[in-house]
């Protein structure tokens, strides 16, 4: 998979006003520009998400000032609740000045 | 066979080294709290011990650093907290990750996976409105460094 795409996970079910879980992975290499390539021993530059907004209806949710030590291909978990259905929009971007948005429709019963 | 000279060599070495060895430690905690006040912006002194409240999940033993989940579980209303912050003591870069709620949220939880360089204390810390801050903290053991 391409750099900057993610995988949003969020229950089949959820009931109004009720807290519920999403989860979601980003692909992405995550490089904190302290490591060094063993055959040059030059740093790798880093690479890594910087900012990530969560935004549903347009309201932000959470948002998150990411550092360089945060996994490979990142996995974030998060509990939100909502009255109405909506649109969910996970934004960010990184220190090389990628942009991505992945967007979820949430139906509330 | 030793004479009388090299017996004190040996034993003034001793003498040194069990003198230095406190300076040593010391100097490796004022380190950490060094960085923690750089990156949480008050002193270690001030943030109180919140493990009753908050829940931080860990493993004990992380086979590789790379990947080390956390997941940090709190009773504390979503609404009273500023921020949460996941830090590792030992880290290039201790400050991992700071989580900005809303009331959206519904509950103060967060789960993601770190990267750790070495065996070394996590903390999640939380900012609450009222200006005071909460931590709990882990040990996890890593074999092998995720960091280089």
């Amino acid at each position: 998979m391409a750099i900057g795409t993610a995988r949003v996970r969020v229950p089949k079910k959820i009931k109004k006003g009720k807290p519920f879980k999403v989860q979601f992975i980003i692909i992405h290499p995550m490089e904190p520009g302290t490591r060094k390539d063993k055959k040059t021993g030059k740093l790798i530059p880093a690479h890594h998400i910087t900012k990530l907004d969560i935004k549903f209806n347009g309201k932000l949710v959470t948002h998150m000032d990411v550092g360089g030590a945060v996994s490979a291909n990142p996995y974030f978990a998060i509990m939100m609740k909502t009255d109405e259905s909506g649109t969910l929009e996970i934004s960010y971007e990184d220190n090389k000045g990628g942009k991505w948005k992945k967007s979820v429709e949430i139906k509330v019963s | 066979m030793m004479n009388r000279r090299e017996v004190l060599k040996l034993a003034g070495t001793g003498v040194l080294l069990s003198t230095l060895s406190p300076f040593v430690n010391l100097s490796f905690s004022s380190e950490v709290e060094e960085k923690f006040k750089k990156h949480v912006g008050v002193p270690m002194s001030k943030v109180k011990d919140g493990s009753d409240k908050i829940k931080l999940k860990t493993p004990t033993i992380a086979e590789t650093g790379a990947n080390v989940p956390v997941s940090v579980d709190a009773k504390i209303p979503v609404e009273d907290v500023d921020w949460l912050m996941i830090f590792v003591d030992h880290n290039p870069v201790p400050r991992v990750i700071k989580v900005h709620f809303s009331p959206m949220n519904g509950k103060t939880f967060f789960a993601t996976r770190i990267k750790m360089a070495k065996t070394s204390n996590v903390r999640a810390i939380i900012k609450k409105k009222d200006g005071s801050y909460l931590q709990a903290l882990k040990e996890v053991k890593v074999t092998i460094g995720g960091c280089g």
